[in-house]
């Protein structure tokens, strides 16, 4: 049984700060983490290793500094770890980065599984684990909020709880498949420092990639291959507008009550 | 080839538990005064009470370094939960590493090092603070088993504590040269506590008395030979003196933080506080503190890393780093204003913890004089 889990290294913020001039991310005093949705997809896979046994692979692209967010995953207990980092994957949407991962998963021998978080913070678009089922032609479950059933193999299924507005659905999956899971599902464990020290090994398995290993030409991936291209990215202009109530407390409260109902806040 | 970093790596993780999961509930376990059972728990199943022992025995396979790092970010976060931390994975746990059997290994270190067990760590009596060689706990040998009789005091985690690492006196003539650790479970017949000491600061550490009477170990519960207790003590006293500068450097850094961002944003006459140069001194002089308390701290853990003898250089460091975090700590409550003597901001809780580091290790007046004795005088 193989599980592959798809993690991002993400700045650790949801406030995300932009050089007002450039528009690009500010990126320095923020610390990179695992995207936190992945974190959940990684103790997804490692649960149903410890209860099925096999092994769990990650699979990352970024830059080289990623490497820390492979390695923390194989703190976690993931078995092996791959690293797509190339300065021609530079500027990928999400279409040139499924195509992408789902040459690096063609590249990797079998799976059961692929896992992956919702949707990243820092992008926000929750479109990479969709296109990368369509891409390997893999049924999919989205927004997965537990996997009651597990059965790998010739004939395999699945059975998974999945978030809808206002209510859960119950789907029956065939395997290999993909699915994309949401917080909801686990709790996600700590590192051990003992696997973290081995994952910082250079005996380790950890396999690092770029664009000749996966046998694409660089014209094929990265900004040139995608389909859409940022022109400028911008914080919102906010603007606020405050007001005074006025009145004894009861009637304030009143009021108060009705701008909430009237913005539908409450 | 790419690898991560394992020290940058190492700080990383543990930096994001503290700021998720100790900073959050660091002031209600003070409040209350309460072991952080579960957060002493989280910290064993990471591994990380077993970072400085090898694989082989269920550690983690580390060194000094790394442990120093972790018991900076802890620190940072809640000082008594990185105390506690300090003696489960040293003083609590060396010598049953270094002299157990394996039975013992088995028994007590392995869930020790998985936060199942607690250890603690007892030298302090009633007359022997500073003077070791006043030790009166006494261990005699019958047959093939010691009776040990007598009282500790001080003891770091000694009302929870599984295990027992016990200073004791086999032959009183001989003061410094008769002393010899010896191992006690807590559930021996004989053995008992005080009830928990009240204290200014690190109030989540739990400590007490600690009572023997007739207390019967088998002869392979001697830590080390006889009357060679103050050898085997001297053995780790450049780490646990590393490690408490660790401690005071992660202090120092949370105390810097907290006083820097307070007079970016407390406006007193139109601007913000730290744009008055008595306040930019504040913070300079804990810059500075905190700059060569840190090259302190990790140029002696290197030294021990590369078995180098540096009991000077340690002793040196606990003394400056501690100092230092007793200076910022300090000055952080005057950055704040009123607001540093109130228990809403965490200040005044590196202020009071600040004061543990001054004494476990060795108290300053007698770290200065073993300095200046390096130095011939
Ligand atoms: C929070 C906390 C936790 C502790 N945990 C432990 C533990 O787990 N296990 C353990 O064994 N102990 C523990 N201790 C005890 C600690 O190690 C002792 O407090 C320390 O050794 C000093 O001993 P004392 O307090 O008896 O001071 P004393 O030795 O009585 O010294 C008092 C003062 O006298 C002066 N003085 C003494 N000797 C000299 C000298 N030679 N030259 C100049 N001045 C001198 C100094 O000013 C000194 O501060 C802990 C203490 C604290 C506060």
């Amino acid at each position: 049984m193989k599980i592959i889990v798809l993690i991002k290294q993400v700045p650790d913020t949801t406030e995300i700060k932009l050089d007002p001039k450039t528009g690009n991310l500010l990126r320095e005093g923020v610390p990179s983490i695992i995207n936190p949705d992945d974190r959940h997809a990684l103790e997804a896979a490692l649960r149903l290793k410890e209860a099925h046994g096999g092994r769990v692979a990650v699979l990352s692209m970024g830059p080289q500094q990623a490497i820390d967010a492979v390695s923390e995953a194989l703190g976690m207990g993931a078995d092996e770890g791959v690293l797509l980092s190339d300065s021609a994957f530079a500027g990928s949407d999400t279409w040139a980065t499924s195509f992408t991962l789902s040459r690096a998963i063609r590249k990797m021998d079998g799976f059961d599984l692929i896992l992956c978080g919702r949707q990243a913070i820092d992008g926000d678009t929750a479109q990479v684990g969709p296109q990368l089922a369509e891409i390997l032609d893999l049924p999919q479950v989205t927004a997965v909020c537990g996997i009651s059933s597990f059965e790998p193999g010739a004939s395999g299924r699945s059975q998974v709880l999945r978030r809808v507005r206002g209510g859960y659905q119950r789907l029956n999956c065939t395997l290999p498949a993909l699915f994309t899971v949401v917080s909801e599902i686990n709790t996600p464990r700590c590192p051990h420092m003992e696997r973290l020290l081995r994952a910082c090994k250079t005996k380790t398995a950890i396999k690092h990639w770029n664009c000749a290993d996966l046998g694409l030409k660089t014209q094929e991936v990265g900004l040139a291959e995608s389909l859409t291209q940022v022109i400028t990215t911008f914080p919102p202009k906010t603007r606020r507008k405050s007001e005074i109530l006025e009145g004894d407390p009861r009637s304030v409260a009143g009021q108060l009550v009705d701008r909430l109902q009237d913005n539908k806040l409450i | 080839m790419l690898r991560s970093n394992s020290e940058d790596l190492i700080r990383k993780v543990i930096a994001r538990f503290v700021d998720q999961e100790v900073i959050p509930v660091a002031e209600e376990h003070d409040r209350k005064g309460e072991f952080p059972v579960e957060l002493f728990q989280k910290l064993g199943s990471m591994g990380v009470f077993g970072i400085r022992y090898p694989k082989s025995i269920g550690g983690s396979g580390g060194n000094t370094t790394l442990y120093c790092i972790i018991a900076e970010e802890l620190a940072r976060g809640l000082l008594s939960l990185a105390g506690t931390t300090a003696m489960q994975c040293l003083m609590g746990t060396d010598g049953l590493y270094r002299f157990g059997t394996k039975d013992m290994h088995e028994t007590f270190l392995k869930p020790a090092l998985r936060g199942k067990k607690i250890g603690a760590f007892q030298l302090t009596e009633p007359e022997a603070g500073s003077d070791l060689g006043n030790v009166r706990t006494t261990a005699v040998q019958d047959g093939d088993s010691f009776v040990i009789n007598g009282m500790k005091t001080w003891s770091t985690s000694g009302p929870i504590a599984d295990f027992h690492t016990v200073l004791c006196q086999t032959n009183p003539d001989k003061g410094l040269k008769g002393l010899m650790f010896f191992f006690v479970p807590s559930d021996i017949p004989g053995f008992s506590h005080s009830k928990r000491f009240e204290t200014l600061g690190t109030r989540t550490t739990l400590l007490s008395e600690i009572y023997f009477n007739n207390c019967r170990v088998p002869s392979e519960y001697r830590l080390g030979q006889e009357g060679k207790g103050l050898k085997v003590l001297l053995s780790i006293l450049a780490e646990i003196r590393a490690m408490t500068g660790a401690l005071a450097l992660g202090l120092l850094r949370a105390a810097m933080d907290a006083s820097l961002r307070y007079a970016k944003e407390r406006i007193q006459f139109g601007k913000p506080i730290g744009k008055n140069q008595l306040v930019q001194s504040k913070i300079a002089k804990m810059a500075v503190d905190l700059e060569a308390s840190r090259l302190m701290v990790y140029n002696t853990a290197r030294m021990i890393d590369s078995n180098e003898s540096c009991l000077h250089q340690a002793t040196m460091t606990k003394y400056f780093a501690t100092e230092a975090a007793c200076r910022a700590t300090d000055e952080a409550t005057r950055i704040f204003g009123g607001y540093g003597y109130s228990m809403e901001y965490p200040v005044q809780r590196y202020y009071r913890d600040s004061r543990f580091l001054l004494y476990g290790g060795g108290v300053h007046e007698v770290l200065q004089t073993n300095i200046a004795k390096h130095y011939g005088l």
